[in-house]
């Protein structure tokens, strides 16, 4: 089998395990007394992170 | 005795967060309770160890025989965000306790570049198995070390008299190049 064909097919099988992990881990229910864990983080530069703490005042500001 | 040589080694002299520079983000981020910084770096150990053997075992088994080395990068960091998905849904399901004290921090740890960096280096230094799980638990456990050691630090911070413009991250930045210095002497035990 052509080097490229396997590399193509390991990018998607990898993404797709992937991304059947990420819908599984959504749809799994956090435990009881867990729902609204907050992670103890003071932010860093990276304000994608969903533990960034401008989410928390973005979410204030809606509410 | 080269292992534990090695595994003092990364460590102490060679730790990936004061010499590397590698993983500042929950360095600064998860160390302001020694606490958190705990399970954060328990989560780390974990995690890397896990990521490192899965990482190990595609490069020997699929892109070394396919001659498709170039995949490397792309494919482990696809696998070490799989692996902390898959991670994190065992532990919610499992283990409420668990995922109370570490399941917070998974989510954080997936952005962390100490775990592709140990992928990584377990390749380009051509370990093998038993070097790879040396070097999968003691680069994380140094992390842990400095983690929980600055975390301490940071406690003793919060009460100590600095000015406005100082408190927080900048002098929290100033104590981590002390800490560096200080494991610097180190570098004559190994």
């Amino acid at each position: 089998m052509p080097s490229i064909i396997v590399a193509i097919l390991l990018f998607v099988g990898l993404g797709a395990i992937f991304a059947i992990g990420f819908y599984l881990n959504q749809k799994t229910p956090k435990p009881e007394g867990c729902e609204n864990l907050l992670a103890d983080c003071e932010g860093c530069r990276l304000a994608t992170c969903p533990h960034h703490p401008h989410h928390k005042e973005g979410e204030k500001e809606n509410a | 005795m080269e292992l534990l040589s090695m595994a003092l080694a990364a460590i102490l002299i060679n730790n990936v967060v004061l010499t590397q520079f590698l993983g500042i983000c929950p360095f600064l981020g998860v160390s302001k309770s020694a606490k958190s910084a705990v399970g954060m770096g328990l989560a780390v150990i974990f995690v890397i160890f896990g990521a490192s053997l899965l990482t190990f075992a595609l490069y020997k088994l699929v892109l070394v025989p396919f001659g498709i080395e170039y995949m490397q990068l792309i494919s482990f960091i696809l696998v070490i965000a799989a692996f902390v998905q898959f991670t994190e849904m065992f532990i919610k399901k499992y283990s409420a306790s668990l995922y109370k004290s570490l399941g917070i921090y998974l989510p954080l740890i997936t952005t962390n570049c100490v775990v592709l960096f140990v992928a990584q280096d377990n390749i380009t230094q051509n370990y093998n198995l038993i070097e790879t799980i040396v070097n999968s638990i003691s680069v994380p456990a140094g992390f842990m070390l400095v983690l929980v050691l600055f975390s301490c630090l940071r406690e003793r911070l919060d009460s100590a008299d600095t000015t406005s413009s100082w408190k927080g991250n900048p002098v929290a930045l100033v104590v981590a190049a002390l800490m560096a210095l200080a494991f610097s002497g180190l570098a004559g035990i190994v």
